[in-house]
């Protein structure tokens, strides 16, 4: 491996790269090393036309831009010289100079790289007296996206996505010169499954989700780990929080799973945090207290139990591991049988979204639930989690306990009603489609009274009287116990798992 | 309408038989001894071929002189790839003139170049890029490419030579000035918009196509036939120790008789005016700009000065294409500014930053100092902005523009201060914008 020297420290990069992209895989780009850079993303193609990565190489007179220079062994780097501090502030200020001064009314204020390269590369004061050049100004690119055409430096990390990422090649930068103007195709539109990536990838405001924009200034947000429940990829996700609300979605990079991107689809399910929830206890029609519902879950339970009655457990691929391990010790302890799982499908395509549209369908048989989609009764109880069978499929149940998260038209059908907290709302793994568990973290609390459904599980367990069965729910204590039983979660334990999940065997 | 024809007031070997009008068919060209030089290179090893031009010290003339045969030997020797040959006549430098001239009365120098050029590179294939404003000369390089089909001197075993295949096609630019430059030009063959290539890689390793590729000006091929033919010595002999042999300078401007005019290189400019006719009008001269739109101007009292890149980079400057541009007292330098840089900002491809928004930058000022809006603060900005581009980018287009305007400033700053004193142009009889 070449050994290269970047101002004055000796670091070993992977043979054959390029500069940055060396760095980056170290992981050493913006957080040891200082290289500004627009147009270079470490999941797109080189452009080399921002021109803001020139760095000094010793025994080459001109600066180079450090995204297109391979590595050689024994190359002498230098990144804050005077050359390189001159060059950077001439790039920005050509940048500036067409670029509006509009960051008080600029949705992306707070994290622009223009304006945070300008506090820390460029002039404190604009030296042009020309008016700026006007272009079209919040215009919609598609159903997701609004540019503002004053605003883009030019760079086309958006245009080399759409055409490298997605490969449908929407949009182009349009004519030469500084008339040069970013634009879709006539006749076409910006409108493809991920188009919004677009907006994470812009350096500036010039693209910007039509979600997001305009609903909150960025610097109020603070950016919680997670991840995507959407499907079985699980892509990485940020969650923008603020005063316990997610106000959006952002990717996370995992190489091993999503590198920077995520689906427009994934990305829009903030909303379902929100959207939609089953936020009350119900017995059959009327609102109940949590504990009541409870009380009458475990007393279903406890007839069905001691006068023979057949019941049935179905699991949820949406409900993490932990929650299912106590579903599993619950029918278990109920003589039950294996819980049923019914998993939603659709379309899938190559690159990120799958067909499995839930994040623990691994998870879940790897658990022992077996895969059903037929009629569940006749049972004296169905003890169900989620709503992914239809109401028809309960014919023949006497007892119908359902805990959820949404509403359905199962609330309808069901006796006992519990609602539950969603994954944002707590912690827990989700085995993905390759078999990556990953743990997702809390990222706001629930506005009404919910519990997680092992917590929910265990006191049901205890209402009807089960040993073993404290009536606490620990997920910690839960995942540490499958990775010391369950082989397929051996060494997979949440407390040590980090944000990048791990493969389980 | 009938294309306007015309030949160079003085020549050398080169277009020695350029106002023949036989020679630009292949009965004419071999009369004249044609297609003598590629049945000699034939006779020998590809590599010998390359290194006499190597030897013979030709330099590129299309603009930055690099070394024709240290150019050809970037080329693969192992490899399994088709290597393509590009006779480069975009010829879109303000001020140039000369490769149509080549293409309208010598097609055939220019094409036993290319062919000497493919054997010595082991290339099968060849593109004249031309630029689609030359519409009379594309036709006349296709008409000269259609003898050589049929007499069977192109296409399988060139000249009787089993397996030197090559096949050489003409193909029209649609008129931007950054598709001279030789990988804009590589991505406007291909049919994309005419952009540069970020380097590495380089054409040799990824040129048209994405094939081993080297392009050389026609007139840097045109050179070939003579070198081989001539011999190494002879060539060595014309022209200045490091720049060898002569080129066509191309005069324009305030001069009496403007036109081609083929001399050694290193031919003092003195000179070079004096074929031109002199100054117009028995003016003094002002300034004169050696080589296209995108080198700095010369001030009159250079006028000595031996044409070759060796004497010009000791003044600031460079040859670049030969193209002259001659000013005399009664013009505004801050003029030349604004239609220079107005070039400039026109023709950016619009890739990199600097060039992107420098030229446009700088073309706004020299016109507010025109029109005698400009403040002492426009003349510093201007001043800085030349350093801020050159050598910064992905090709040397900004440093084209750069030049120039630096170039101006050095010599006739002047001119600029008093537009800015006076607030008005002090020189009314200079050309109108």
């Amino acid at each position: 491996m070449p050994k290269i020297t970047v101002d004055g420290t000796e670091y070993e990069v992977p043979e054959g790269k390029m500069m940055l992209q060396a760095l980056d895989d170290l992981g050493l780009l913006l957080t040891e090393i200082d290289i500004p850079h627009y147009c270079w993303h470490p999941k797109l193609s080189i452009d080399g036309s921002c021109r803001m990565c020139q760095v000094e190489v010793e025994g080459t007179p001109k600066l180079q831009i450090a995204c297109n220079t391979p590595v050689r062994d024994g190359m002498v780097i230098r990144t804050n010289t005077e050359q390189v501090r001159t060059a950077q502030r001439g790039v920005m200020e050509l940048l500036l100079i067409n670029h509006p001064l509009d960051c008080p009314i600029c949705d992306q204020a707070g994290e622009c790289k223009l304006q945070d390269f300008a506090v820390r590369y460029g002039l404190e004061h604009a030296r042009t007296r020309d008016p700026r050049r006007p272009a079209k100004k919040g215009t919609p690119l598609g159903p997701t996206i609004m540019l503002d055409q004053e605003r883009c430096i030019l760079c086309r990390r958006c245009v080399r996505f759409c055409r490298e990422i997605p490969k449908t090649g929407e949009i182009g930068v349009f004519a030469r010169g500084d008339h040069s103007l970013l634009e879709v195709f006539s006749g076409m539109e910006l409108d493809n499954p991920y188009s919004m990536n677009v907006a994470d990838i812009c350096p500036v405001g010039a693209l910007t989700t039509r979600d997001f924009r305009f609903k909150i200034r960025v610097w109020f947000l603070e950016d919680r780990e997670t991840v995507c429940n959407q499907c079985a990829n699980g892509c990485n996700l940020y969650a923008s929080v603020a005063y316990n609300k997610v106000y959006r979605y952002l990717p996370r990079r995992n190489d091993g799973v999503n590198e920077t991107w995520i689906c427009d689809y994934g990305r829009m399910s903030y909303r379902t945090i929100r959207e939609n929830r089953l936020d009350e206890p119900r017995l059959g029609r009327s609102t109940a207290t949590y504990s009541a519902a409870i009380r009458r879950a475990g007393e279903g339970l406890r007839q069905a139990r001691d006068s023979g009655g057949r019941i049935v457990g179905v699991g949820s691929a949406f409900a993490a591991n932990e929650d299912l391990f106590v579903l599993r010790q619950l029918l278990d302890g109920l003589s039950a049988g294996p819980g049923l799982l019914v998993v939603p499908t659709g379309k899938a395509d190559e690159l990120l979204i799958k067909e499995e549209k839930a994040p623990n369908a691994a998870g879940a048989r790897l658990l022992g639930f077996e895969e059903s989609s037929g009629p569940v009764g006749p049972a004296a109880v169905a003890l169900v989690l989620g709503h992914a069978l239809p109401a028809e499929a309960f014919e023949g149940v006497e007892t119908l306990i359902l805990i959820d998260t949404h509403r359905s038209p199962l609330v309808e059908r069901a006796d006992v009603v519990l609602p539950a907290r969603y994954f944002a709302e707590k912690v827990g793994t989700f085995v993905n489609h390759a078999r990556r568990i990953q743990r997702f973290l809390p990222v706001v609390e629930p506005v009404f009274e919910c519990e997680p459904e092992g917590q929910v599980l265990q006191r049901i367990a205890v209402a009807a009287g089960l040993d073993g069965f404290s009536g606490t729910y620990d997920p910690f204590e839960i995942s540490k116990r499958l990775a010391e039983e369950a082989t397929a979660f051996a060494g997979a334990e949440l407390g040590t798992l980090d944000d990048q999940g791990q493969e389980i065997p | 309408m009938t294309p306007v024809i015309t030949t160079p007031y003085v020549t050398n070997y080169l277009t020695e038989h350029f106002a023949d009008d036989g020679y630009r068919t292949l009965k004419g060209y071999e009369a004249k001894g044609g297609y003598q030089a590629i049945r000699k290179a034939l006779r020998m090893e590809p590599d010998d071929v390359a290194a006499a031009v190597k030897e013979s010290g030709l330099r590129g003339r299309g603009g930055a002189g690099f070394s024709c045969g240290l150019k050809w030997s970037f080329m693969p020797k192992e490899t399994d790839q088709m290597k393509v040959l590009i006779a480069n006549a975009d010829e879109s430098e303000p001020g140039s003139f000369k490769d149509r001239i080549i293409l309208e009365r010598g097609p055939h120098v220019m094409l036993e170049g290319i062919l000497i050029a493919a054997w010595a590179t082991g290339s099968s294939r060849a593109y004249i890029y031309v630029r689609g404003e030359y519409a009379h000369p594309a036709d006349c390089a296709e008409r000269a490419i259609e003898e050589l089909y049929r007499a069977g001197y192109l296409g399988r075993n060139c000249f009787g030579k089993k397996g030197f295949d090559v096949d050489i096609y003409v193909h029209r630019g649609a008129g931007a000035y950054i598709c001279g430059e030789e990988t804009g030009l590589l991505e406007s063959l291909e049919g994309k918009k005419g952009q540069p290539r970020k380097k590495p890689p380089f054409p040799a390793q990824y040129g048209a196509f994405g094939l081993p590729s080297t392009v050389n000006n026609i007139e840097t091929f045109a050179h070939v036939p003579f070198i081989i033919d001539r011999g190494v010595d002879w060539f060595r002999g014309i022209g200045t120790e490091k720049s060898t042999g002569t080129t066509i300078f191309g005069v324009s401007g305030h001069v009496e008789r403007p036109g081609l005019f083929e001399l050694p290189l290193g031919t003092p400019l003195r000179e070079i005016l004096g074929h031109a006719g002199g100054v117009r009008h028995g003016r003094a001269l002002k300034g004169v700009i050696p080589g296209g739109v995108s080198m700095p101007i010369l001030p009159a009292s250079d006028l000595d000065v031996p044409m070759a890149d060796e004497f010009l980079a000791e003044r600031g400057t460079h040859l670049g294409t030969g193209g002259m541009v001659v000013m005399d007292e009664t013009t505004c330098m801050v003029r030349v500014a604004c239609v220079v840089s107005y070039f400039f900002r026109d023709e950016s491809c619009g890739q990199c930053t600097q060039c992107r928004e420098g030229t446009g930058w700088m073309n706004r000022i020299c016109q507010r100092i025109e029109e005698g809006r400009g403040v002492p603060a426009d003349l510093e900005v201007l001043g800085d902005l030349p350093g801020m581009l050159e050598g910064q980018t992905i090709c040397a287009f900004a440093d084209a523009a750069a030049w120039p305007i630096g170039g101006l400033l050095r010599h006739f700053r002047d001119d600029f201060e008093a537009h800015i004193r006076e607030r008005k142009c002090p020189f009314p009889e200079s050309f109108e914008l």
